[in-house]
């Protein structure tokens, strides 16, 4: 009954949320260009993008559209790697002059002790890095001989500052599946605090390779890892927001799955592109910072995120789950977009409780 | 105001408070502005010129940098109780040779409040 209760509550405040769309949240795709050559990686990102960074004047104009900034508003600098970026720091100081605040994605390589200074001088609040197994299964996915070394250093630096809200996220795939218990030891014994867990996307690089993808019951058993995990102390783990996952709502995360691209989450793509996440089918994209004024987009487009009555199709046509899910994730549907890429939920109901 | 209020509230009797603090699931946690500006200068005492190369740390942490020609610094660093603020003359004789000096900063809980609280030094070193 409470459950019940709660999970109407939930649903009233999605559809509050999502009448204001306030935006909190702001990713700032500011590079293409990576150092390493991930197997997993969903934005083709390479070491010669075909794209130039964007100059930081023309992001800044489009953040000065932003009329009465949200009181936590975050830019989320990602991309590529946002460490390659030269001016990073000058980007940073920029955006906390606005009085805004800014983190970063990064996957750890270029971040050394001279770069953590630097980073917290600029004002840097939060740092997401990606630690994706153990030295051979991380660097087997980063597809460097020396990724796991560096991102060693990367999160024992960034663990070690009570400034960063820090947090660590795994990709979790065939080969470091079973590492799963050893790597929260190790993560513990880092000293990090929060550990974030995903499933890898069927886009990009990764949708060919088998070993990207857990089969069902492994899914099942990553779900029953991170529940028990969030019994123990030490380390804060959930799973992220990337899907709904049905019976394991209340008990792999904090709060119940709620998409928030388009309601609270908004980006500006390399090319300048309007969108949510930046993991989001392209062609969703509803304007461009070079011919439109962006706030303006962010107030009065985004009609898809924001009604998502369109993704009621495909296997999501008759699902009695549907209030709660409401098409998954968004960056599930990619292509035609005649069906959801992955449905978790469906995924754990296939498998059997144990 | 009015939609803040029934935000809460929904919010609140979903019995998740977290539900304010999201995370795009490829972003990063939210930053909670836990942090204070300290910009300032730093000059001769004697001649009252800017010294340039100056180091300026925090006392037990780990961050510092160092003042430009203009003997200017800025850098963001977490909000503590009376933080120790040190300035050392790292470049010896290159500039003349200054003494250091530490700086135990007393800020205003009004200061704290503030959107983008910020502290400015004035600091003078004397000559050794």
């Amino acid at each position: 009954m409470v459950t019940m209760l709660k999970q109407v509550l939930f649903q009233e405040f999605k559809k509050s949320e999502t009448k204001h769309h306030e935006l909190n949240y702001l990713f700032w795709e500011c590079t293409t260009r990576c150092n390493l050559n991930c197997r997993h990686c969903g934005s083709d990102c390479s070491k010669d993008s075909f794209y130039k960074d964007m100059p930081l004047d023309d992001f800044l104009k489009a953040l000065d559209t932003i009329e009465s900034p949200s009181e936590n508003f975050t830019v989320v600098l990602t991309g590529g790697e946002p460490l390659l970026r030269k001016d990073i720091e000058i980007c940073g100081r920029e955006i906390r002059k606005r009085g805004m605040r800014w983190s970063m994605v990064s996957n750890g390589y270029l971040y050394d002790n001279e770069k953590h200074i630097s980073l917290l001088n600029a004002g840097l609040g939060a740092l997401t890095i990606s630690v994706d197994g153990l030295e051979n299964s991380h660097n087997w996915l980063r597809n460097n001989d020396k990724s796991f070394e560096r991102v060693d250093i990367a999160i024992g630096l960034a663990a070690s500052s009570s400034r960063l809200n820090f947090d660590v996220v795994t990709c979790v795939n065939k080969r470091n599946f079973h590492e799963l218990e050893e790597i929260r030891e190790y993560l513990i014994q880092k000293g990090v605090k929060a550990w974030r867990l995903f499933t890898i996307v069927p886009i990009g690089r990764a949708k060919e390779d088998e070993e990207m993808f857990l089969t069902d019951n492994q899914f099942r058993e990553l779900m029953d890892f991170i529940s028990e995990s969030r019994t123990r102390k030490g380390i804060d783990v959930k799973f992220s927001c990337e899907g709904f996952v049905g019976e394991y709502e209340s008990k792999v995360r904090d709060s119940n799955f709620f998409c928030r691209a388009g309601i609270n989450i908004g980006s500006i793509l390399i090319d300048g592109s309007i969108s949510a996440c930046p993991n989001i089918d392209r062609t969703f994209a509803q304007g461009n910072i070079y011919a439109d004024n962006f706030f303006s987009v962010w107030q009065t487009k985004y009609e898809l995120f924001r009604d998502r009555s369109w993704t009621k199709t495909g296997k999501c046509a008759e699902c009695k789950d549907y209030k709660d899910c409401q098409g998954n994730g968004f960056h599930y549907w990619h292509g035609e977009k005649k069906n959801v890429l992955v449905c978790h939920n469906e995924r754990l109901k296939k498998t059997t409780n144990r | 105001m009015k939609r803040d209020w029934k935000r809460k509230i929904i919010g609140g009797l979903c019995l998740t408070s977290i539900a304010f603090v999201f995370q795009a699931c490829y972003g990063t946690p939210q930053d909670f502005g836990n942090d204070l500006l300290i910009e300032g200068q730093v000059k001769s005492k004697n001649t009252g010129l800017p010294i340039k190369g100056i180091k300026v740390s925090v006392a037990d942490k780990v961050q510092y940098t160092n003042t430009d020609e203009n003997g200017k610094f800025s850098f963001y660093m977490e909000k503590i109780q009376n933080p120790k603020i040190k300035f050392t003359d790292v470049d010896s004789t290159q500039n003349i040779l200054f003494s250091n000096k530490d700086t135990i900063l007393v800020i205003k809980d009004s200061v704290m409040r503030t959107l983008k609280p910020t502290v400015y030094l004035n600091i003078e070193l004397e000559n050794k």
